[in-house]
């Protein structure tokens, strides 16, 4: 197999983007009426559905916290959502590590201490992937949190940024991810904190710096980009209550 | 007859276009940074959006602070009352107030008190000294009474109360010490969003057709016959069976009222506990489920729920004479702007 | 879901009456309106999703793969997954048994047929979100879509490959792919679909809600293809995780007099699928929300 050029001498991606672009964000709330709060996610090709039940009286007494709400992360990757057919199982080691990074998140950005002895459930739900996974559930929870109006302290928007010689590239496709070292974060609202890092592969430090600047730039975007759903869809809202 | 099923596509809320694939320039996003605290103040927060660098405000739900500046944790409205700032989430489940005239399922028995789901975030409290039992309001709780909580009331058992106060940490406690309150006959259950609903003095009202409904704050309403000898809204079962009692011994005097209050509890006995329905026609079985299907049609439009407006959309719902045909979005879509017109017309 | 005694003799009764009322004032044969939408998935060669105003959905979506026809006993695999349940449980288990057991009896297998040697071989994979009913009605009504949408790739090499020992190829061409029903050359091609229908007293309903399923006497389940009555049919339990103290037997004759009247009437449930099916190939939204 001949290898793809991922990014040309004139500055183009394989999907025609540039190295500081982001592909087609689109996302809306409240998709599933019945939950407290949803939200649909399509991040180029990677479509995530995303559901919260709660916070609500834990089914089970080992859910009970006395002091903070307990959140759990239901994570669900459609056997399809992948070019080639697989089915992951639930106890797959990346699922729960995926889950596991998810829940610690979480569990610093929503106030959970005003929900003691409560269950926040969230569900999410992979329809399809096209690289940024990670990022793209990361952003459909937030939405789906603040759509079932649980306290957060701000939105934590996700995206991911590889490393392809010496450029950051920023938002990786399925291609670009298999082929360079990524890094997924998750940017507290619009400040430079960050909620979530995840890196898996070799990086030179001294690019660091500036991989994360890009991201969390990018991450600044989507919040936007997020922001201005709920914005529209709160309006959208109030006006109808009012009237 | 009424096609046995419809199927639509889903519609479209809204065709605004983001400008998608703008670059990420840094300056960009820095220069979004600065403008913020131009934003306009009657349109909805969002959670980490900055609401007032004034300290002097109190902060209430929905907001936090860093640094003496507050912020929203929430989306929705904010609401300045005196000096208390909060921010009231668009969406969320039902917050329990003091007062709050409610409809809950009983979820466990415990020792001297039940769980009750009233959609809150966490199950509310029923203590068995908050409930009426059989032989009288004023006697204390006995031992025997605490091993037969389950003859009272049990899971899945339906009941009215009102939310008697509310812990800190958020939990409600009932009580169902009034002769409104109580175990629910009669009648079906359903559910809307909690917001739909007002808080108004009176929650249960006697519709047209023999139809009573009771609207819990918490969005879950209560459909039932019109018990048959209420003449006044909110009177219960106990009520009757007491009422029916003394009618039957026929020695019903004047002035006797004043000193049954003690008398009508010794009455009430376990009736008010009972799970038999009375008879119930077809007819107003008919009313009640076209009664159930207007107030779904305006919980599927998102329109305010009071006892004003299901009377409309009633009235509305006889231009369809199969009830059937109310489940149809359409309908529904129809019948809420009917009602909306006609408040309209009365200048409400 | 629990129900306090007083509710569920109410919705008993009213079920039980010669003209029964239910709860929603349906009509006994009339299914609560559903929204769909096919082919949103780009990576699949057909997809559907489905939902009911109560918050139920399924997803299916359909993949294909060429395969020996002589090394695959069966042409289309199922794989079901429920939010909530694990894989392994008894639920997502029966599930997924009764629709392979249903489409094992009731889909022409033998026309996936490619080339002598070769066959398509078709994988239906099914997400329930979300249900609070007996979800196999809506996972039938999305396969069916999800079929319907199915496109495969048009074949370009011989289809008498018997003596020959290369694998077969397809046109490059998107644009040429063949919907299933073109590819099977048939004009009516109609994936089965199952009904669950619910018993109290002498009286059937088609589609109970969850509150129904509640208080049935018994429930049926009742395969349904091009205006006939099918095989399998069974009974259940609809109502699932509750006890249902209702739950007794019911006579032959009532189920005899069911297929009957389901017979009669449930073509206009293909026809609404067909025309939603056919709406959207017309017009296509790439959103599904």
């Amino acid at each position: 197999m001949s290898r793809l050029e991922l990014y040309s001498p004139e500055g183009l991606r394989v999907d025609g983007r540039r190295w500081n672009e982001l592909r087609r964000f689109d996302c809306k709330i409240n998709t599933h009426p019945a939950f407290d709060g949803s939200s649909y996610v399509e991040q180029g090709n990677s479509k995530v559905i995303c559901m919260v039940r709660g916070p609500m009286e834990p089914p089970m007494r080992s859910q009970v916290n006395q002091t903070q709400a307990v959140i759990e992360m239901n994570l669900n990757i459609a056997s399809f959502s992948t070019l080639q057919r697989r089915k992951r199982s639930k106890n797959d080691k990346r699922m729960i590590e995926m889950k596991t990074t998810l829940e610690r998140t979480f569990e610093q950005s929503v106030m959970s201490h005003l929900y003691p002895r409560t269950l926040i459930e969230v569900n999410v739900q992979v329809l399809a992937q096209d690289g940024a996974v990670l990022a793209t559930m990361t952003n459909a929870i937030t939405l789906a949190l603040i759509d079932a109006g649980v306290a957060m302290y701000d939105y934590v928007s996700a995206v991911s940024v590889g490393i392809h010689d010496q450029t950051p590239l920023l938002d990786l496709n399925v291609l670009e991810e298999n082929d360079m070292s990524c890094l997924t974060i998750g940017v507290v609202g619009k400040s430079e904190k960050l909620a979530m890092l995840l890196l898996e592969d070799k990086m030179p430090l001294d690019k660091l710096e500036n991989a994360l600047a890009v991201a969390i730039a990018g991450g600044h975007r989507i919040r936007d980009l997020m922001d201005d759903e709920v914005r529209s869809h709160g309006n959208q809202r109030v006006s109808k209550l009012t009237s | 007859m009424s096609s046995l099923l419809s199927i639509t596509r889903p519609t479209k809320r809204d065709s605004r276009s983001n400008d998608y694939d703008s670059d990420v320039d840094m300056k960009d996003a820095m220069s979004e940074y600065q403008d913020e605290g131009s934003k306009d103040n009657t349109s909805v927060v969002t959670p980490g959006e900055l609401v007032t660098e004034d300290p002097t405000w109190m902060k209430g739900h929905g907001t936090y602070s860093l640094e003496n500046q507050t912020y929203s944790s929430v989306a929705g409205n904010v609401l300045r009352l005196n000096r208390l700032l909060s921010v009231i989430p668009i969406r969320g489940r039902y917050e329990a107030e003091t007062g709050d005239y409610i409809i809950g399922r009983i979820t466990e028995v415990g020792q001297k008190r039940w769980k009750v789901d009233i959609g809150c975030k966490q199950d509310a409290i029923l203590m068995l000294g908050s409930v009426n039992l059989p032989g009288g309001i004023l006697r204390r709780k006995s031992e025997s009474d605490e091993l037969q909580m389950r003859n009272f009331l049990k899971e899945g058992d339906l009941l009215n109360a009102e939310v008697q106060s509310v812990y800190s940490n958020g939990q409600a406690a009932l009580h169902t010490r009034s002769l409104r309150y109580g175990k629910l006959r009669n009648g079906v259950l359903l559910k809307v969003p909690s917001s739909l609903i007002i808080r108004q003095k009176n929650h249960s009202w006697n519709l047209p057709g023999n139809v009573s409904v009771i609207i819990g704050v918490n969005g879950f309403i209560w459909l039932s016959k019109t018990s048959s000898t209420s003449t006044a809204p909110s009177v219960n079962a106990s009520t009757n069976s007491a009422q029916s009692a003394l009618a039957s011994k026929g020695g019903y005097k004047p002035g006797e009222g004043s000193v049954s209050i003690t008398r009508l509890e010794e009455e009430s006995s376990w009736e008010i506990y009972s799970d038999k329905n009375d008879e119930i026609s077809a007819s107003i079985r008919g009313t009640i489920s076209r009664y159930h299907n207007v107030i779904k049609a305006m919980s599927a439009c998102e329109l305010g729920i009071t006892e004003k407006r299901i009377c409309m959309g009633y009235d509305a719902s006889m231009m369809y004479a199969d009830t059937s045909m109310l489940i149809e979005r359409e309908a529904q879509e129809i019948i809420c702007q009917d009602i909306i017109d006609s408040e309209k017309m009365r200048g409400d | 879901m629990l129900l306090s005694p007083a509710e569920r003799s109410y919705i008993y009764d009213s079920l039980c009456q010669k003209d029964p009322i239910r709860p929603d004032g349906r009509t006994p044969l009339q299914f609560r309106p559903l929204e769909a939408t096919t082919d949103f998935l780009p990576g699949s060669n057909g997809s559907a999703r489905i939902r009911i105003a109560d918050g139920s959905e399924c997803i299916v979506s359909v993949k294909s793969k060429v395969v020996l026809s002589e090394k695959e006993a069966n042409l289309i695999e199922w794989d079901v997954d429920v939010s909530g349940y694990r894989d392994d449980s008894n639920f997502v288990s029966n599930l997924k048994f009764s629709l392979t057991d249903l489409y094992m009896k009731n889909f022409p297998c033998e026309k996936l047929k490619l080339t002598a040697k070769y066959s398509y071989k078709l994988f239906l994979d099914c997400i329930i979100v979300s249900h609070s009913s007996y979800p196999l009605t809506l996972a039938t009504m999305a396969s069916y879509l999800a079929l319907k949408s199915t496109r495969l790739p048009l074949l370009v090499s011989e289809v008498d490959d018997s003596q020959v020992e290369e694998q077969p190829t397809f046109s490059d061409d998107w644009e040429k792919a063949q919907y299933l029903a073109e590819f099977f050359k048939t004009e009516s091609f109609s994936p089965p679909l199952y009904i669950t229908v619910g018993i109290v007293g002498e009286n059937v309903f088609v589609d109970p809600s969850e509150t129904e399923e509640q208080v049935l006497e018994n429930g049926l389940l009742i395969g349904y293809s091009e205006k006939k009555c099918i095989a399998p049919i069974t009974n259940l339990n609809l109502a699932t995780n509750s006890n249902n103290s209702n739950f007794k037997g019911f006579t032959p004759a009532l189920l005899i007099s069911t297929v009957d009247l389901l017979k009669g009437h449930l073509s206009s449930i293909v026809d609404a699928l067909d025309t939603l099916d056919k709406q959207d190939k017309e017009d296509r939204t790439q959103s599904i929300f």
